[in-house]
């Protein structure tokens, strides 16, 4: 029964999300210069989705639909949960600058398709449905990157994530052929059974270009290198929200290929993805360490960190793989809040390092909520990032893998070499004389600024939720 | 109940500091900052003098389960292993906010940080559970680093994150060990984890060698003490009390009650080398703190060794040696925070450390000199004052188990006495050297109240060890009992 009013509730996010998508867009064109109605609507929109997967969520629905391609279940909507609450405060923050742009609109809209292709892919379940919802997501990333026209770094960040994402998507799609091809199949529990059948050497070179794609996706080096030039050239709240939204959509949505497509060859994905994570935690840290930018700081951090979370995908083997799972679900929602906030507090303070000089005595508050930031990716307890690793510490211990050992000792001294780079903002901030007399201005958006505190505040008291943020994660994760 | 509200008291003290309105004098901040740090003194005191002969096994304490399905819990408690430190943490602090005269600015915020290292610091001596110690452990960090590098010397931004590296690579990599720990025994409560919470004794083997590393890193034993000089010379005079005094204790009590009761045969292996380590601290302390030109340095290579007999004392795992460094945690706190703070007190009156310009202090400030005598014989050892009989058992206890290490010890004591003689003579005795030094004035009563308490307990304690080890001793005997030692 493909089309029941069932699978209706199960699309509501997305509906609702692709209602106000539209919404917005109209009442934008028909209204233009109204920024506060459109940004209100958004906001809306996003909140909404939220509202909407937190009522699925608390209902228990789930269900496998159209032929089995969805799958709404708790994984999928918790990724919604995240993404759609990204969005919001995303939204919510970058109000003031899309006014002054005077692009309003069409920045809203973006962010909105963003959100609008994440939430469906985190609940495909068919190598197709997964290509086309990534793709959904990533195209609007693109104009997203682009969109301050007034930058050249803009341009030129957008120009080489678009060829880098082209790449990785043929790469991507080369790989779905190849594993279609041989399997006979695009839905993943029966890419599963054929696998678990005679080796195929061609089904085996389909999944690792498929690893190769989303490597691309999720900046895991090798593939990683458009990071840094996307990201600085990005309006600082597009960055903000395209380093964690649609990366956490697309971890999930990688987990669940790698989880239910190939179960059988967890032996040979986890080992790649063991060096893949170990390669990456390094390109990302070593490079971090000379920046003088903090926005491309963040992205090379943001890579470090790509490679923590790929260590639980390795992990995803012996008793350990729930805990895997549980691993990703928390650590992306540590990651979203301090990350997400790190972001927006360079888009108030500037990107220059130097201009967090003497943060604490010209905006102690900004200083501490960044501080928050900057500890919490370093993962000092008992902030946001302090859980993330402990559970993927804690998965990779359990998973009795040689290689996951090691890719957990070199989480550990990846953290390490993460330090100096973070702690020179904050010796900036509280050590330092600021560089000029003249102060980092007030003048920020109040919604920018509630936002960054906002998510501060969630990342300080993520310990307070940990208890049953991995008691949903454990009843979400059950794959 | 009492034993988290001790914990937490200065958290709410450290934000009181930081909404005292800004015009508040600086006395008046001084003072209040004081009677907060004596709330969990006095709570210390209270649990210390009605049950000190109960800290057998953890007392006061309060379980809530936290994540339920690692069995991760917010456990805490007072045993005697941990209680020594929870009291010298609460003393300490308490002295180090006395001792703020050197800090001038942004007072609010100083003793704001410090009291929320004193949250991890309490916190640490009462957790018993894993994950919730590592917690603490790691919350004294990010105080320390800006207290250092806020209040420190010219030096001290390179010294505050040198120290964050090096204790943050030994944390983790405990980190790391805790969680293999706790995930293959499927608790991470301590009660749950004694003995070795049921792992093989290869599995304890992997799971104590990173735990032991990064407490060695945090103690720490040379050669991983690439970070302590810088940091102790850049550090505020009161900021040396607590870094001195409690900081390197967090991972000597690591060892004595994390990793040796809830690993013994996977630190087993090990001990030798640690003892050996020992061995080492004290005889690279004594000969490096002997060619110091600088009176700071002096002391804090006097520290090092000195806290070479704790590693030998917990080496040894019986019941002599183990008392002795669960008492030398505290002689040794006591008797570096009273040198550090001496040693401010003559570098504020004659704007200089170096030792070969020191001299005949005790004709012109006899207090603050003689207190800084008593404070030096101390750390050599001397029989009457608190270090001699915790060393005294250390040694003892050490050569039962490693007699070749116990003998080479004990060659530091002698080499200690020596260095220790020397610069007393040049700096205390002696001729005046320099004329501008005839006309400095001798502790004020504010300064006395930093140091004479801390002298006074180093006599008491070094007429009456059994204070301290009444605390002790059960404690000890039982864990021995469970590992099999004794």
């Amino acid at each position: 029964m493909p089309y029941s009013a069932e699978a209706l509730v199960a699309l509501l996010p997305e509906i609702i999300g692709a209602v106000f998508l539209l919404v917005v867009l109209m009442v934008g064109v028909f209204l233009p210069g109204s920024v506060r109605v459109v940004g209100g609507l958004a906001a809306a929109g996003a909140a909404a989705v939220f509202a909407a997967a937190t009522w699925m969520f608390a209902s228990g629905f789930h269900g496998t639909f159209f032929g089995g391609g969805y799958v709404v279940d708790g994984f999928a909507l918790y990724f919604k949960l995240l993404v759609a609450g990204c969005a919001f405060l995303t939204v919510v923050a970058c109000l003031g600058w899309a006014r002054s742009a005077g692009d309003a609109t069409e920045y809203l809209v973006l962010i909105l398709s963003v959100m609008f292709g994440a939430t469906l892919l985190v609940s495909m379940r068919d190598l197709f449905g997964v290509f086309l919802a990534l793709e959904l997501s990533t195209i609007p990333s693109y104009a997203l990157v682009a969109f301050d026209r007034r930058r050249r770094e803009s341009s030129e960040g957008a120009m080489k994530y678009i060829i880098t994402g082209a790449v990785a998507s043929s790469v991507l799609l080369y790989g779905i052929v190849l594993l279609y091809g041989t399997t006979g199949s695009a839905s993943l529990p029966d890419v599963a059974k054929t696998f678990s059948g005679p080796q195929q050497p061609a089904a085996l070179l389909g999944l690792l270009l498929l690893i190769s794609g989303f490597a691309f996706k999720v900046s895991a080096a090798p593939f990683h290198f458009w990071t840094p030039d996307a990201y600085q050239g990005a309006p600082a709240t597009a960055a903000a929200f395209l380093s964690v939204a649609p990366k956490m959509a697309t971890f999930a949505v990688f987990l669940r290929v790698l989880t239910e497509g190939a179960p059988g060859e967890a032996p040979v994905w986890t080992a790649v993805l063991a060096v893949i994570a170990i390669v990456t935690m390094f390109t990302g840290n070593l490079p971090a360490l000379r920046q003088t930018n903090v926005r491309r700081m963040l992205a090379y951090s943001s890579v470090a960190h790509s490679g923590y979370v790929l260590t639980a995908f390795a992990a995803w083997q012996g008793n350990a793989r729930a805990e895997a799972v549980q691993a990703v679900m928390i650590y992306a929602a540590a990651y979203a809040v301090m990350n997400l906030g790190a972001f927006l507090v360079v888009d108030i303070v500037g990107e220059e390092a130097k201009s967090f000089n003497g943060l604490v005595r010209t905006r102690p508050g900004l200083a501490a909520s960044m501080f928050v930031f900057m500890a919490a990716l370093v993962g000092i307890p008992p902030l946001s990032g302090f859980w993330g690793k402990l559970w993927v510490i804690l998965s990779g211990a359990g998973s009795g893998s040689v290689l996951t050992y090691v890719t957990v000792g070199a989480l550990v001294v990846s953290t390490v070499i993460s330090v100096p780079y973070y702690f020179g903002i904050v010796r900036g901030m509280l050590l330092e004389e600021p560089v000029s007399s003249e102060v980092v201005k007030k003048g920020e958006p109040a919604g920018l600024r509630l936002a960054v505190h906002t998510l501060a505040f969630l990342t300080f008291v993520f310990f307070v939720g940990i208890a049953p943020l991995s008691a949903v994660a454990r009843a979400a994760g059950m794959l | 109940m009492i034993t988290t509200v001790t914990i937490f008291i200065p958290l709410l003290g450290a934000l009181l500091m930081l909404l005292l309105p800004k015009e508040f004098e600086e006395r008046r901040v001084r003072a209040i900052a004081a009677a907060v740090a004596a709330v969990p003194l006095a709570l210390a005191l209270y649990v210390y003098f009605v049950y000190r002969h109960d800290l057998g096994a953890p007392a006061l304490t309060q379980n809530v389960t936290w994540v339920s399905s690692l069995n991760i819990g917010y456990r805490v408690g007072l045993d005697g292993i941990g209680f020594g430190m929870f009291l010298l943490t609460a003393l300490l602090t308490l002295i180090a906010v006395v001792a703020a005269w050197d800090v001038r600015r942004n007072l609010r915020q100083y003793f704001a940080l410090l009291f929320v290292a004193e949250v991890g610091m309490l916190g640490v001596f009462a957790a018993q559970d894993l994950v919730l110690f590592y917690v603490f452990f790691e919350l004294t960090l990010l105080p320390m680093y800006l207290l250092v590098g806020a209040w420190g010397d010219e030096n001290r931004r390179a010294a505050a994150i040198k120290f964050f590296l090096y204790t943050f690579l030994g944390s983790t990599i405990m980190l790391a060990g805790f969680l293999a720990f706790g995930i293959l025994a499927g608790s991470f409560s301590f009660s749950a984890l004694e003995g070795g919470g049921g792992l093989s004794r290869a599995a304890q083997v992997a799971v104590a060698a990173p735990i032991v590393l990064g407490l060695l890193i945090k103690v720490p034993a040379v050669p991983l003490h690439g970070w302590l000089l810088d940091v102790y010379l850049s550090s505020p005079t009161s900021t040396n009390v607590v870094l001195s005094g409690i900081l390197p204790k967090l991972g000597t009590y690591g060892l004595l009650r994390v990793a040796i009761p809830l690993l013994p045969q996977g630190v087993h292996p090990f001990l030798p080398y640690i003892a050996i380590l020992a061995v080492v601290n004290i005889l690279y302390g004594a000969f490096v703190g002997f060619m110091q030109p600088d009176l700071k340095a002096l002391v804090s290579y006097s520290s090092l060794a000195t806290l070479g007999f704790i590693l030998l004392g917990a080496s040894a795992v019986n019941t002599v040696g183990y008392n002795g460094a669960v008492l030398q945690q505290f002689t040794h706190g006591l008797y570096s925070a009273l040198l550090f703070v001496v040693v401010g007190i003559f570098q504020a009156r004659t704007g200089t450390r170096e030792i070969s310009e020191l001299g005949g202090l005790v004709g012109r400030m006899p207090w603050a000199a003689s207190i800084f005598a008593i404070g030096s014989l101390a750390a050599m050892g001397l029989p009457g004052l608190a270090v001699f009989s915790s060393e005294f058992m250390t040694l003892l206890g050490g050569y039962d188990a490693h007699p070749v290490q116990a003998i080479l010890a004990a060659l530091g004591i002698v080499t200690g006495a020596f260095y220790f003689l020397y610069m007393l003579a040049r700096v205390i005795f002696g001729p005046i050297k320099n004329p501008a030094y005839e006309a400095i004035q001798d502790a004020t009563p504010l300064e006395m109240t930093a140091i004479f308490p801390l002298a006074a307990l180093l006599v008491l304690i070094g007429f009456f060890p059994g204070l301290l080890v009444v605390v002790q001793h059960h404690a000890v005997q039982s864990m021995l009992t469970v590992i099999g030692g004794g």
